[in-house]
């Protein structure tokens, strides 16, 4: 499913440069690649792999098995061949939304919504049996990720179908930021909260301070949609209670970076073990575009940079950066300890330079993109000299996916060859 | 223990009471204002979408469309020199579901309905690069018949919503339009390359991709003399009723040199006077009425023709080309071929008479 979200990506940046690769097929224009290629990343790569990692943490996590096997295979069933699968070729024949990371249309929605309640069926009263006392933090993100996706994807995908316009438009706002941070931030963390001590056999530093950053993230999060929309009709106040909310967030993510952090120090981290060091990196990637993202909130850089590729940047930084690094890093992990189980740890370490190489490139060339066509907007140029001055980094960009997708294959590589290491029972 | 269970209670309220708070605060509330602000200034009878406007708008849903181009001019200088003024709720109270987007890749089409011609959406819908050489837009040809002027009832629809963009807008405040501007000095052969090149042909011949589908057929540049003046009127003005739109900017004094450049002299021996008396003749017989006593275009039945009839004084087709427009007309403008109704030795006098007008 990455692989396949992946290629519609890489088609789709390259007709940004030749837009005539689609051979006048409407099924392979862009348009309908960008939808696919970012539900692929959503549902097709994060929610599977989170959804993989929570089988081998939950249990271990409460000491119980979750709720039913069958279930699980239904779950999988449903996820992988009534929504992703259905999902990307009604948008290849012409079946969609448009509205951002809720572009699968409405039929599909219904699945979601119904795999998500399974979802807290499966893996939320394991949790509770024995109250929440001892509740780990990794605990609690899957209980708010979980929970907090299933109430707010109806909001974000069937609301504007419903409501006109800018009314439509503000409820869009809310749900663009929490398909982020409600649903993939948690769950990513939950896996950095998992696997730092796993690894390292080291507690994590303060359990006060992974308690307060799990609150104020969910408090804050869905706080924030409407900084998609600064400078609109929608009303100044909700705009400014927006990017308030989104100035506080990046306090919150300096504290959970903070507390990770010092759960590290000493460890030796980057040599100790990979999956550790996919997950330490994804933390750092998090403070990164964190920050970023609150200021970029801010009004006088929103102005600017807001429309133009440094955003496309940014939501690099966050689902590749961020997300895909901790769910590499969750699986990894889980995966050395299946019984039977391979594992080269060659093709990992390569998996993680050649990830973050392509990364680290693809985010400045977009960034820089970015400003330039900010530039170029500001100066009323014809609009077709903004598209010609970035011509160069669209190119880049695409050759950056080179790196990018060659890890991905390392990554799978380092998965099926190798000598077993899986714990036997 | 118990406490412990009792504030995560409380705390596991809280986060649900906020997320319902961010609804109420960022969603429903903002509705509400929304709603009453479109209630208070929309015009009486705001314009819903016909069918076939609500089908192109499908097919711009479905297309990604918004993708590329937002349809939401900020409170910023940046938009609203460029798009006209910030868009209003009222604009989208029929818009199910919104699309505002949130990349430009193209520009803003909020107001996309008053600049160009429906045979300009045509061509540019079947294949952008033809109009606009870089432009990195997909083409649509799924949605024509093989060619951009036959366009099937998808790229009908599209164009019919597109042309519907900001149209009610513009009815409830006519001032709306846009400043017109034109941009800082520049290199007038490379501009003409990457803006006029995919009509008027790379060397100003009219031939360019987009050509075939044009009604009326872009100007060929050879076969004409214009004034410094003319071409800078039109490229500040645009053509109304044709694909000719309005330039901003581009530096136009630059690009009028290139223009004029294209143009190639021909000698023409002055004729008889008998002949400059039949053409004045005919002149004021059968084409003062558009094109004007003394050829300005300022005709007493001008205002009444689609297009503005052609102003000889700043502008002069070659002999060939104006006998070619006598005898078989400018297809896709007002003027007919006359060469049913005059003789062959009064089409080439008035042909000469009209070529003494220019300045
Ligand atoms: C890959 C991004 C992309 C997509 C998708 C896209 N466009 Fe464009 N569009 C552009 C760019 C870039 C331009 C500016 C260059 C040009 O005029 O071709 C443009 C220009 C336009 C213009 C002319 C704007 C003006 O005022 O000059 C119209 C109209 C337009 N697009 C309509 C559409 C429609 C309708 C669709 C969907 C069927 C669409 N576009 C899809 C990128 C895109
Ligand atoms: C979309 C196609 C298109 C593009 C692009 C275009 N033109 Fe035109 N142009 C036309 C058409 C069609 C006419 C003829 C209209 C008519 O018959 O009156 C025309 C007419 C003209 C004329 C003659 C005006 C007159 O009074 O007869 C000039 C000069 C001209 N264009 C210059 C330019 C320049 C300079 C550019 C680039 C900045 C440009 N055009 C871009 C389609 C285009
Ligand atoms: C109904 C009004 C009308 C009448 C009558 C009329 N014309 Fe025209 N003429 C036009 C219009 C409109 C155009 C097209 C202008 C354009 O393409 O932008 C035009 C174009 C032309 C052109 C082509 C100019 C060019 O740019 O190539 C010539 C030559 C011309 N007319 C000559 C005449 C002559 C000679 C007569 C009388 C026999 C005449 N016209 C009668 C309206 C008229």
């Amino acid at each position: 499913m990455l692989f396949v979200a992946v290629l519609f990506g890489i088609f789709a940046s390259a007709e940004m440069w030749k837009p005539e690769l689609s051979g006048g097929i409407a099924a392979l224009t862009w348009g309908r690649l960008r939808y696919d290629h970012t539900q692929g990343i959503l549902f097709g790569w994060l929610g599977n792999a989170f959804f993989a990692f929570l089988y081998h943490a939950v249990p271990i996590l409460t000491g119980r098995p979750v709720t039913s096997n069958t279930l699980g295979r239904w779950m999988f069933g449903i996820w992988n061949f009534a929504i992703v699968i259905p999902g990307w070729t009604l948008v290849l024949a012409g079946f969609s939304q448009p509205l951002e990371w809720a572009e699968f249309p409405v039929v599909v929605d219904i699945f979601v919504v119904l795999a998500l309640l399974l979802a807290l069926i499966q893996f939320l009263p394991v949790f509770f049996k024995d109250g929440l006392e001892d509740t780990y933090v990794a605990g609690w993100y899957v209980i708010g990720g979980l929970v907090f996706t299933t109430l707010s994807y109806p909001m974000g995908n069937f609301v504007p179908e419903f409501l006109p316009g800018a009314r439509g438009a503000a409820f869009s706002g809310l749900w663009i930021h929490d398909a982020v941070g409600l649903f993939v931030t948690p769950l990513a963390l939950a896996i950095i909260y998992y696997v730092i001590p796993a690894s390292t056999g080291r507690p994590v530093y303060s359990h006060f301070l992974s308690m307060l950053g799990f609150w104020l993230l969910f408090f804050l999060y869905p706080l924030n949609g409407t900084h998609h929309y600064v400078f609109s009709v929608i009303p100044m106040d909700a705009q400014k209670g927006a990017i308030l909310a989104s100035s506080l967030l990046g306090v919150d993510v300096i504290i959970v970076v903070a507390n990770l952090f010092l759960s590290l120090r000493g460890t030796g981290w980057f040599a100790r073990d990979l999956p550790l060091r996919f997950v330490a990196t994804a933390t750092m990637f998090y403070l990164i575009v964190s920050i970023q993202g609150s200021l970029q909130a801010q009004m006088a850089i929103n102005g600017t940079v807001h429309f133009t590729d440094w955003v496309i940047g940014h939501s690099h930084l966050a689902m590749l950066g961020f997300a895909t690094f901790a769910a590499a890093g969750g699986l990894t992990h889980a995966w050395r300890k299946m019984p039977g189980a391979r594992f080269n740890p060659r093709a990992v370490e390569w998996a993680y330079w050649l990830i973050t190489t392509g990364l680290l490139l693809m985010f400045v060339d977009l960034t820089a993109a970015g400003l330039i066509e900010a530039r170029e907007w500001k100066a009323q140029t014809p609009w077709i000299d903004s598209v010609r001055a970035v011509r160069g980094y669209w190119i880049f960009r695409t050759a950056t996916a080179l790196p990018i997708t060659a890890g991905f294959v390392a990554l799978l590589a380092g998965l099926l060859t190798g000598d077993r290491v899986g714990e036997s029972r | 223990m118990k406490s412990l269970r009792m504030s995560y209670l409380v705390a596991g309220l809280g986060g649900v009471g906020f997320f319902a708070m961010s609804v109420l605060l960022l969603g429903v509330w903002p509705g509400r204002v929304l709603e009453e602000e479109t209630r208070r200034t929309s015009p009486k009878n705001p314009l819903a979408l016909t069918v076939s406007e609500k089908r192109g708008r499908q097919i711009y849903a479905r297309e990604g469309c918004a993708y590329c181009h937002t349809q939401q001019i900020r409170q910023l200088d940046a938009d609203t020199v460029r798009f006209g003024k910030s868009t209003a709720v009222w604009e989208t109270q029929f818009d199910y579901p919104h699309l505002w987007g949130t990349r430009r890749i193209g520009p803003d089409l909020s107001r996309e309905g008053s600049l160009h011609s429906e045979d300009w959406q045509l061509t540019h819908l079947y294949s952008p690069q033809a109009v606009v050489p870089d432009s990195v837009m997909p083409a649509f040809p799924a949605l024509f018949d093989g060619a951009p002027d036959r366009p099937l009832q998808g790229a009908r629809d599209v164009v019919t919503y597109l042309a519907g963009l900001g149209y009610a807008r513009a009815l409830a405040e006519p001032e709306i339009a846009l400043k017109k501007t034109s941009g800082p000095p520049a290199n007038g052969d490379d501009a003409y390359a990457h803006n006029c090149a995919g009509c008027h042909g790379p060397h100003g011949e009219g031939d360019g991709p987009a050509a075939a589908g044009l009604s009326p057929k872009p100007a060929n540049l050879v076969e004409h003399e214009y004034t410094e003046a003319h071409v800078i009127t039109v490229l500040e003005r645009g053509i109304r009723g044709s694909s000719m739109q309005a330039w901003r900017g581009l530096p136009h004094h630059d690009i009028a040199h290139t223009v004029r450049g294209f143009y190639r002299p021909v000698r023409e021996p002055a004729p008889p006077p008998a002949i400059r008396d039949l053409g004045k003749q005919v002149y004021a017989d059968h084409c003062a009425q558009c094109h004007g006593e003394n050829g300005d275009g300022k005709g007493s039945a001008a205002p009444e023709v689609r297009m503005a009839p052609t102003d000889f004084t700043s502008e002069r087709p070659t002999p060939a080309e104006t006998l070619r427009a006598l005898r078989q007309g400018v297809a896709g403008t007002p003027m007919a071929p006359w060469n049913t109704k005059l003789s062959e030795a009064e089409l080439s006098a008035v042909a000469y008479y009209v070529r003494g007008f220019y300045r």
